[in-house]
């Protein structure tokens, strides 16, 4: 019965994955926590709260949820919604202090996006250590004495994530193109429903065929940027939705150049519209939306005193430190996806982005803004 | 990594949040902001909790007191920072970032007035009671608690009135705008449990916005 549960709101929530679903703030007790019980913080996101309870189960802990406007741990964090006030908040508010007699509170690693460890130990007594990733590697952590191999660190793009962003990319586009052709073409609703949804699990399915051909350097035609710059792919992409197309109206026989012209027009748009941010759609690229955000990971050397915070928090594990040689290096900064955690939690401010100007973007200024920068920029005096 | 839908929204919030109040109250705001700081007198100091774009800080400083804002969004700081220098009353105000949750580092019985537009509404259940407490620690005896927010009605008619008319012109502000809000419940209640004598009310449309003025009892 809690199973099919999960299963429905796992299957709803997954269809609106880009609408925030806001749950209930404060302590969760698993099993039967003592004085001395781990306690763990998560995002008020209904769905992350369900999945953290779900890889908590048969442990003995507390679970806070903290207020994140019902945002998933990354988003929030990286957009200036979950900070360090969220989560000493939820410490001090939530009547956690009186259950448990240490002061250490484990955060998802993602959440070092917007939540500076140091300010929550300042104002409350409590101490962050950063967990893993994803839920299902706490066991794991814990018996591994609060210790995070590069497995636990990484972020992953596997079979399971790219159906549910399949899912959740193809449920609003479909249902939104449903209602845009329902008063002209009702008989096409179910057709264009199914090559929607095709398209989208092809291009996620597909995802690790092209990945390495992905550039975040694309072609912008308008405010439209192609993550498939220069292989074109998304073209052939379309291509090979065109020769679906023409294989099903030579099958049923209803070649005529009305058929042809509607439905290339279809799958050229949908193509598109699938290609536009694709990077972003996946945790494992930078989004290419905005040209002028792409940065370069920096290091001052002469500032880093090889605390190792960068490569704790460093989703994409770019970081290499040699602690015998006192020397930090980021031989994979090409796959850095800019979220900025290593730049805020590093405790001597050895980190920045460097923009393609040359422009420096410096620790003060992503701690306070988080990533949300254009936020900054549009903002006006009402 | 970022979804760009969500990422629109987080951007552009700040900047029109003061466009999307206005339009939730039909304008209201305004009047009810103007009304509410009536007890502050020159001199006093206060504290304006969530003082977001800085609507009743501006206000409280034009009537000569000294105002400490605190607010989590550092977007909507700037605009109040940005609005209290452009009126000349950067001598007299003073904004943090700071969450409720940190109003326990404040001195005890230091402000004559504390002061709160449209915050309340915004917080948990458990930030609501820890703020009450505090607030009650912080103001001097005979100290003024200013409040204007939106509730829920506590008569079911109204309630459902409310939630009619609230619905569609939530749905539209939020399009326009991406803000919204949510109604508190009991507050009345709430602040008369934590001693307050309650010393004016008023409930305007359909009985869901609150004004109200409190005060702490002088000492025995």
């Amino acid at each position: 019965m809690n199973s099919l549960k999960y299963f429905i709101i796992n299957a709803i929530e997954t269809m609106l994955r880009m609408v925030p679903f806001p749950t209930k703030t404060g302590v969760i007790k698993i099993g039967n926590p003592d004085r001395n019980s781990p306690v763990f913080l998560t995002c008020n996101f209904h769905l992350t709260v369900e999945r953290v309870k779900r890889a908590l189960k048969g442990m003995d802990c507390y679970l806070l949820v903290a207020k994140s406007k019902g945002i998933n741990v990354w988003c929030a964090a990286t957009g200036g919604l979950f900070t360090h006030h969220d989560v000493i908040s939820v410490l001090k508010t939530s009547g956690i202090e009186e259950l448990v007699d240490h002061r250490k509170v484990i955060l998802p690693q993602l959440a070092a996006t917007g939540i500076e460890g140091k300010i929550v130990r300042q104002k409350s007594d409590w101490h962050v250590i950063w967990g893993p990733v994803y839920a299902k590697d706490i066991p794991a952590f814990i018996r591994n004495k609060l210790k995070k191999n590069v497995q636990m660190r990484v972020v992953r793009f596997p079979f399971v994530q790219r159906v549910e962003m399949a899912i959740a990319w193809a449920f609003p586009i479909s249902s939104i193109a449903a209602l845009l052709i329902l008063p002209f073409w009702r008989h096409l609703i179910l057709p264009l429903s199914a090559l929607i949804w095709g398209m989208s699990f092809f291009i996620f399915l597909a995802f690790p065929l092209f990945e390495n051909r992905l550039s975040a350097r694309g072609k912008r035609i308008g405010f439209i940027v192609f993550d498939f710059g220069r292989g074109g792919i998304q073209l052939a992409l379309w291509g090979f939705f065109l020769l679906l197309v023409f294989g099903y109206a030579a099958a049923f026989h209803q070649v005529n150049a009305n058929f042809i012209l509607r439905w290339s027009f279809i799958t050229l748009v949908t193509t598109l519209l699938f290609s536009m941010d694709l990077m972003g759609s996946t945790p494992v690229f930078k989004s290419s939306l905005h040209e002028d955000r792409l940065l370069k990971i920096s290091i001052d050397n002469n500032k880093c005193k090889t605390a190792g915070f960068c490569e704790l928090v460093c989703p994409r594990n770019c970081y290499e430190i040699d602690r015998h040689a006192h020397n930090t290096t980021i031989p994979r900064a090409d796959y850095c996806v800019q979220c900025g955690a290593c730049i805020v939690q590093c405790p001597y401010d050895a980190l920045f982005f460097k923009g393609s100007d040359g422009k420096i973007l410096t620790p003060e200024k992503i701690r306070k803004y988080k990533l949300n920068l254009s936020g900054k920029h549009l903002v006006k005096v009402g | 990594m970022s979804t760009f839908i969500l990422m629109k929204i987080l951007e552009s919030a700040p900047s029109r949040y003061d466009r999307g109040i206005k339009m939730l109250t039909f304008g209201g705001v305004e009047k009810a902001y103007d009304n509410l700081v009536a007890p502050v007198k020159k001199g006093d100091t206060v504290l304006d909790i969530g003082c977001g774009t800085g609507a009743l800080t501006m206000r409280a400083a034009r009537k000569g007191a000294r105002i400490k804002g605190i607010d989590i969004n550092v977007d909507m700081l700037d605009i109040a920072k940005r609005r209290i220098n452009d009126a000349g009353f950067s001598g007299t105000v003073e904004f943090y970032e700071m969450g409720v949750g940190e109003m326990d580092t404040l001195k005890t019985a230091s402000y004559d007035v504390i002061m709160s537009g449209l915050c309340f509404s915004e917080l948990t259940n458990d930030e609501l009671r820890f703020t009450l407490k505090e607030v009650k620690r912080l103001l001097k005896p005979g100290g003024y608690f200013l409040l204007a927010d939106e509730v829920i009605p506590e008569n079911i008619l109204f309630r459902v009135l409310q939630w009619l008319i609230r619905f569609p012109l939530v749905i539209i502000t939020y399009i326009f705008t991406q803000t919204t809000t949510h109604a508190v419940r009991n507050i009345t209640l709430k602040i008369r449990g934590i001693g307050f004598q309650i010393q004016s009310k008023k409930l305007s449309f359909l009985k869901s916005f609150i004004e109200l003025t409190a005060r702490k009892p002088e000492e025995r």
